[in-house]
C-alpha cells in the first residue's frame, strides 16, 4: 500500500547540507499500524509530509495505493491527498474561526464529499463531541481540539491516517483516548502511521519503525 | 464549505486587518469619487471665473495691410475718431445689437495714432493718445495715463540715443514739445515709442480727426461661446462696418493653460492616492497571509489546491473593494455635496450631484484594483510549503 524506495531529503541551509532522510525503504501494507519512534529530528515528521505528497523528497520514490505521488502533478497530488490521507499534528492546527462541525468537513469540499449532518454528528458522538459541535477551537480542551482533529482527518473516510506527535501536547488520559481512537480506525481496516517518541504506543502497533539521523535504525 | 462562507468568517475573526484594508480603500475611493464629482464644478467654475478677466481686442481700419499690422502691430491706415465716440456713447459699453442681447462689454477703451517717422536720424513711433474712456458700468480705474497737449513722452531708447532728458524742449514736424517724462527701459517697443497727446499727433501729421486704433480692454462675452472673437467681430461690424477686430489670444490662452492646470493637478494626486491605497492594501494583505501561514498550511494538507487557496484571497479582495467602493462612494458624494458648495459658489448646487455612472464604475474597478493589488500576497500565499509552515510550532 505504501512504498518507499531508497528515498532521501537533502535540505541545503546557510550552515550547510542538512540529510533529514537517508536511503529510506520501506513497504507497508494496508491495514496496518506502524509507529515511527525517534528522538526529535530523526525524521519522523519529513518521513510522513513525504508519504502525505506534502513534501518531495530529493530522490527516490513513494507509492501509495499504485501511485507514484510525485509523479502527479501538484493539483492532483492535492486531490489524492484530500481524498485518501488524513493527517493529524500535535499542534491540532484547527482553523480558529471555524466552530468544531465546520472544522471536521473543511475538507470535504475538496473531496467531494458533501456535508451529511448526520454522518458529522454521528461522527463527532463517537469521539465524545456532541456537546461541543458549536465551539470554536478557542474555547475547548486540548484533548477536545485533539479529538477534532482525528474527526477532521477522519471525515473523509481517508485510507491512510498520518499522525504526528497526536499526543505530544496531551495528558496521559487525552493521550490514551486517542491512540484508543486510532486504533478504532485501524480496527475498522484503515492504515495508521504514527510517530511518536512515547514508546508505550508500541503495543498497539503492528510495526515499530526507530529512525536516528533520518535512517531507519531498526524494525521491529 | 463555500470559499465566501470561509471569506466572511475569516474576516469576522480578523477584524482589524479587514476594517483597516477598507479604510484605505474607502479613503482612496472617498477622495476619487469627490474629486470627480467636484472637477465638473471645478472646470466651469474656473470658466466662469476666469471669464469675468475679460480679454483685449483691437479695432482697426479695414483697409489695413493685416500682415504688416501682425507683424509690426502698427495700423497703416486710419479711421475717423469718432469711432472711438460711437462706441463710447454707447450706454452699457460695447452692448451693441440689442439691449436684452447683450453680447460683449468692455472696462476701458483706449484710442492712438501711431505712426513710424523718422526724427532727428531714427526711426520711431509717433503716438498720439486720447483720453481714456471707461465703461459707465465700471468700477475700475483707468489704466493708461493721459497726456497733457504739448507734453510728450520718450521711450528709454529714443531719450538715450539723443541725450533727452525731463524738461527738454523738442520739436517734431515744427510743432515743439515739451519732454514731460523720460520712460524707464521696458525692453518693449515702446522703447522706441513718442507718446503725445491725440491732438499734438495728429497736427504732427497732418491727420486731424483720424485714429489709427481702438484698443478695448477687459472685454467681457456674455454669449455661450467657445470662441468669443466670432461674437466680437459680428458686434462690432455691425456697429463699425469699416473696422476689423482682432482679439488678443494671451488671456484666452492663460485661461486655458489655467483649466489645464487644475486638470494636471487632479492628474497627479489622483495616481497618488491611488498607489498609496494599493500599497496599503497590499502591504494589510501580506500581512494577513503571514498571519494565515498555518491556516493555509493545513488547508494543503487537507487537499485545498492553489486555485483554491488563490481565491480565498482574491475572494477577500473583491468583498473589500465591493464594500469599500460602495462606502466610498457615499462617503466621497457626501464630501463633494458638502464642502463643494464652500469651494465652488457659482457651479456646485448644480454640478455637484450623485452620479450613479461614477458608483458603477466604482463597483467595478474598486475590486478590481483591490485584487491585483492583493495579488502578490495570494501569490506568496500559494508557494508556502505546508510541510514547513504545519512544523513550526
Amino acid at each position: 500500500m505504501v512504498v518507499l524506495e531508497d528515498v532521501e531529503k537533502t535540505y541545503h541551509t546557510h550552515g550547510g547540507i542538512i540529510k533529514a532522510l537517508r536511503d529510506i525503504s520501506l513497504h507497508i501494507e494496508k491495514g496496518q499500524f506502524i509507529v515511527l519512534c525517534g528522538p526529535s529530528g530523526s525524521g519522523k515528521t519529513t518521513l510522513l509530509m513525504t508519504i502525505a505528497a506534502m513534501l518531495r523528497p530529493s530522490k527516490g520514490r513513494v507509492c501509495v495505493n499504485q501511485n507514484d505521488l510525485y509523479k502527479m502533478s501538484i493539483a492532483d497530488r492535492a486531490r489524492f491527498r484530500a481524498g485518501n490521507i488524513g493527517f493529524i499534528f500535535q499542534m491540532f492546527h484547527l482553523i480558529p474561526y471555524l466552530n468544531v462541525i465546520e472544522n471536521v468537513t473543511l475538507a470535504g469540499g475538496v473531496a467531494g464529499r458533501s456535508r451529511n449532518t448526520v454522518q458529522v454528528r454521528d461522527l463527532l458522538r463517537q469521539l465524545g463531541l456532541e456537546g461541543r459541535v458549536f465551539h470554536k477551537p478557542t474555547q475547548l480542551s486540548a484533548g477536545e481540539k485533539q479529538r477534532v482533529a482525528i474527526a477532521r482527518a477522519m471525515f473523509n473516510r481517508p485510507k491512510i491516517i498520518l499522525a504526528d506527535e497526536p499526543t505530544g501536547n496531551l495528558d496521559p488520559e487525552n493521550a490514551a483516548s486517542v491512540i484508543e481512537h486510532l486504533s478504532e480506525f485501524h480496527r475498522g481496516g484503515g492504515t495508521v502511521i504514527l510517530a511518536t517518541h512515547q514508546l508505550q504506543a508500541e503495543k498497539f502497533a503492528d510495526r515499530a519503525i526507530y529512525l536516528r539521523d533520518g535512517s531507519i535504525e531498526r524494525h521491529d | 464549505m463555500i470559499t465566501l462562507g470561509l471569506i466572511l468568517k475569516e474576516i469576522r475573526h480578523r477584524k482589524v486587518n479587514f476594517l483597516l484594508s477598507l479604510l484605505a480603500v474607502v479613503t482612496a475611493v472617498a477622495l476619487l469619487i469627490s474629486f470627480f464629482a467636484a472637477s465638473k464644478a471645478s472646470e466651469r467654475e474656473t470658466a466662469r471665473l476666469m471669464l469675468s478677466m475679460g480679454f483685449n481686442v483691437h479695432i482697426v481700419s479695414k483697409d489695413i495691410n493685416t500682415n504688416d499690422f501682425l507683424l509690426t502691430g502698427l495700423a497703416d491706415r486710419t479711421m475717423p475718431e469718432e469711432y472711438l465716440e460711437k462706441l463710447a456713447r454707447l450706454p452699457k459699453g460695447l452692448s451693441v445689437g440689442q439691449a436684452s442681447q447683450q453680447a460683449i462689454s468692455y472696462n476701458h477703451l483706449l484710442a492712438s495714432l501711431q505712426k513710424k517717422i523718422s526724427w532727428r536720424g531714427l526711426e520711431v513711433i509717433l503716438t498720439g493718445l486720447a483720453s481714456e474712456v471707461c465703461s459707465p458700468d465700471s468700477k475700475k480705474s483707468p489704466i493708461s495715463y493721459q497726456i497733457e497737449p504739448g507734453n510728450l513722452y520718450v521711450g528709454y531708447r529714443v531719450a538715450q540715443t539723443l541725450g533727452l532728458k525731463d524738461g527738454d524742449t523738442v520739436e517734431i514736424e515744427g510743432k515743439t514739445l515739451k519732454v514731460a517724462k523720460c520712460l524707464a527701459e521696458s525692453g518693449s517697443a515702446d522703447d522706441i515709442r513718442i507718446q503725445c497727446n491725440l491732438r499734438d499727433a495728429q497736427d504732427i501729421l497732418k491727420l486731424h480727426g483720424q485714429i489709427s486704433e481702438i484698443l478695448a480692454v477687459d472685454c467681457l462675452c456674455f454669449a455661450p461661446t467657445d470662441n468669443p472673437a466670432d461674437v466680437l467681430r459680428k458686434e462690432i461690424g455691425s456697429l463699425l462696418p469699416q473696422t476689423q477686430v482682432f482679439h488678443t489670444r494671451s488671456i484666452a490662452s492663460a485661461r486655458t493653460q489655467t483649466r489645464q492646470m487644475v486638470g494636471n493637478l487632479f492628474a497627479v494626486i489622483m495616481p497618488l492616492v491611488v498607489i498609496a491605497c494599493g500599497v496599503s492594501v497590499g502591504v494589510l494583505a501580506i500581512t494577513n497571509v503571514r498571519d494565515r501561514q498555518q491556516e493555509i498550511g493545513i488547508m494543503r494538507a487537507l487537499g485545498y489546491g492553489s486555485g483554491q487557496i488563490t481565491s480565498l484571497f482574491l475572494g477577500k479582495a473583491v468583498v473589500i473593494g465591493l464594500l469599500g467602493a460602495a462606502v466610498g462612494f457615499l462617503v466621497g458624494t457626501a464630501l463633494a455635496m458638502k464642502f463643494g458648495p464652500d469651494i465652488f459658489k457659482i457651479t456646485a448646487k448644480a454640478m455637484i450631484k450623485p452620479e450613479l455612472s461614477l458608483l458603477a464604475m466604482s463597483l467595478i474597478f474598486t475590486p478590481l484594483f483591490v485584487a491585483v493589488s492583493s495579488f502578490i500576497p495570494a501569490m506568496i500565499a500559494v508557494t508556502y510549503d505546508p510541510a514547513v509552515t504545519l512544523r513550526e510550532e
